[in-house]
């Protein structure tokens, strides 16, 4: 289906055509590449990102910490318009954008960021939205933790970083396994703030699957093969939400009177 | 490592971290009040010219609208998408909640299924439907498309608050002669009252945020906000000022919400929306 929105049966092809069978897709490979960085680069970058400020946070006193939790969780507060409008500006090529501005203001040259480096900026950018959501759940989880354990390890001399390792973490086992189930799928599907950021660019060097069926449907107007590039993304949706299932068990998920994110 | 270093040591890390993201929300707090050229953080003077949009009309290209063409738009689509999340959960909550009725917990399963696949890629899906019902561009039609993504949760979560309420008010209600919808009408709903609200501005809250439905099924002319700015960040000559200004604008109505009725909120999983 092209933009005359005229529906016309063609079997295959537009699957063919995407695994390279007939009249081969030539961005393809390419952004199964970016796809595949993309999610390495965010998901690591939410879970250890978030485990790590909510460890160091929920140290602080409860003041004190409660300041640097929201300051990381603005992201999730303000409208992702506004969020990619921030980054944007923040990381602009010329002198009038913020980071530019300050190395300038200390005569050194600008930096490109957004030609040099888009995709480490677009994992930035979405890798702390995640982190907004990681951090706020860890840091719950910590704080039910009974003191007991805590002090209990602390009388017998553990230090901070034991006590950390040894009963913390252990204890957030099963929030950091929701949170990475969680959190994968929305990787894989997210493409909004890169399109805010980068828009795919410089020649679809931040492009992933989901962006690029988007673009394919909207951009270039064909309907039927951005819908064939949605459904393969949909297929590995089915296939992370039942491995997800699996793991957890879906028995539990429907016992349980509400649900709690 | 002494005990007094011991002690910093989680400050100086929080703070390198956190650097950067607070210069960010500086600098685009002092853009949006500065004047002139901003080189770093602070600009030449402080004043309020970048917030000229509120009395003259915003040009972008040829186009032109008003602040409060794009206000009032947001606020409608946000208000029906709201709206339309309330109804429909509050009911369905309330049948999986009181009723047994066959294939029910495969319809709850099935509502997991459907939070659990993000809105957006279903974009072009969602396209067609509208195409076909004859609702695209058109604000009461996309509302109604985005108010269909939060109600999978919105569901679970009204479960949850009739869950709560114990089964002798309602069996009193129906020895009195009440039918089912009016124990929903007549005792549940006074008793959730704050549920409702949360549920109201929950759906309303993600609406007002909302970009990428917007932006792909009401191009042209009608402008909600966050399509405005987005069409303004897309032009070639950029102005960062006046754009900081309009984000202010554009973020106050949800914070003063959220500050308002925070306690109806702290019930509600604010962070599980679509789109985000």
């Amino acid at each position: 289906m092209d933009r005359t929105l005229q529906w016309r049966f063609i079997g295959l092809d537009n699957f063919l055509r995407l695994f390279g069978v007939s009249s081969r897709d030539p961005f393809v490979p390419r952004i199964i590449r970016n796809t595949v960085i993309y999610v390495a680069g965010t998901l690591p970058l939410t879970i250890f990102g978030g485990l790590f400020l909510s460890i160091l946070s929920m140290r602080l006193r409860r003041g004190m910490g409660l300041f640097f939790r929201s300051i990381f969780f603005i992201p999730r507060a303000i409208p992702p318009v506004v969020w990619g409008f921030l980054w944007a500006w923040s990381f602009e090529g010329t002198r009038y954008g913020l980071f530019n501005g300050i190395r300038s203001m200390l005569g050194l040259p600008v930096i490109h960021w957004l030609i040099k480096y888009p995709m480490v900026i677009v994992i930035l950018a979405n890798g702390f939205l995640g982190i907004s959501l990681s951090m706020l759940v860890f840091s719950s989880a910590i704080a039910s933790i009974p003191t007991d354990l805590t002090r209990a390890a602390e009388i017998d001399g553990a230090t901070r970083w034991q006590t950390t390792r040894y009963i913390i973490i252990p204890l957030l086992k099963w929030p950091i396994l929701t949170m990475t189930a969680w959190h994968l799928m929305s990787f894989v599907n997210s493409y909004v703030y890169i399109m805010l950021i980068t828009g795919g660019g410089p020649y679809y060097r931040t492009e992933v699957w989901s962006l690029y069926a988007y673009h394919t449907a909207f951009n270039r107007y064909r309907y039927g093969y951005g819908a064939s590039l949605t459904t393969i993304l949909i297929v590995v949706n089915i296939v992370l939400l039942l491995v997800v299932l699996r793991t957890f068990g879906l028995r539990r998920m429907i016992g349980r009177g509400k649900i709690e994110v | 490592m002494t005990k007094k270093t011991g002690a910093a040591f989680p400050y100086v890390l929080l703070v390198l971290v956190a650097a950067p993201f607070i210069t960010m929300y500086v600098g685009f707090f002092l853009r949006a009040f500065g004047e002139g050229p901003q080189l770093g953080i602070f600009p030449e003077r402080f004043g309020l010219s970048n917030f000229s949009f509120l009395w003259e009309p915003i040009t972008w290209g040829l186009a032109e609208t008003t602040i409060w063409v794009a206000l009032a738009n947001t606020i409608l689509f946000a208000s029906v998408s709201g709206a339309v999340v309330t109804v429909v959960c509050m009911l369905a909550g309330y049948a999986v909640s009181r009723i047994e009725f066959k294939g029910k917990n495969t319809f709850l399963v099935l509502q997991l299924f459907l939070h659990a696949v993000p809105g957006q890629i279903l974009l072009i899906a969602i396209f067609f439907l509208l195409y076909y019902l004859h609702l695209l561009h058109k604000i009461p039609g996309i509302a109604l498309a985005r108010a269909s993504l939060e109600i999978p949760l919105g569901v679970w979560m009204t479960k949850g608050f009739f869950d709560a309420i114990p089964w002798d008010v309602e069996r009193a209600a129906m020895i009195d002669g009440c039918t089912r919808l009016q124990v929903w009408y007549k005792i549940f709903l006074p008793l959730v009252k704050p549920g409702v609200a949360a549920v109201f501005i929950w759906g309303f809250l993600f609406a007002w945020h909302d970009f990428i439905y917007v932006y792909t099924l009401l191009p042209g002319t009608a402008k909600l906000m966050s399509t405005l700015i987005q069409s303004l960040l897309a032009t070639e000559v950029i102005d960062y000022g006046y754009l900081a200004a309009m984000s202010l604008l554009y973020m106050l109505p949800p914070l003063t919400l959220f500050v308002l009725l925070q306690r109806a909120l702290l019930k509600v999983p604010i962070f599980g929306g679509k789109g985000i």
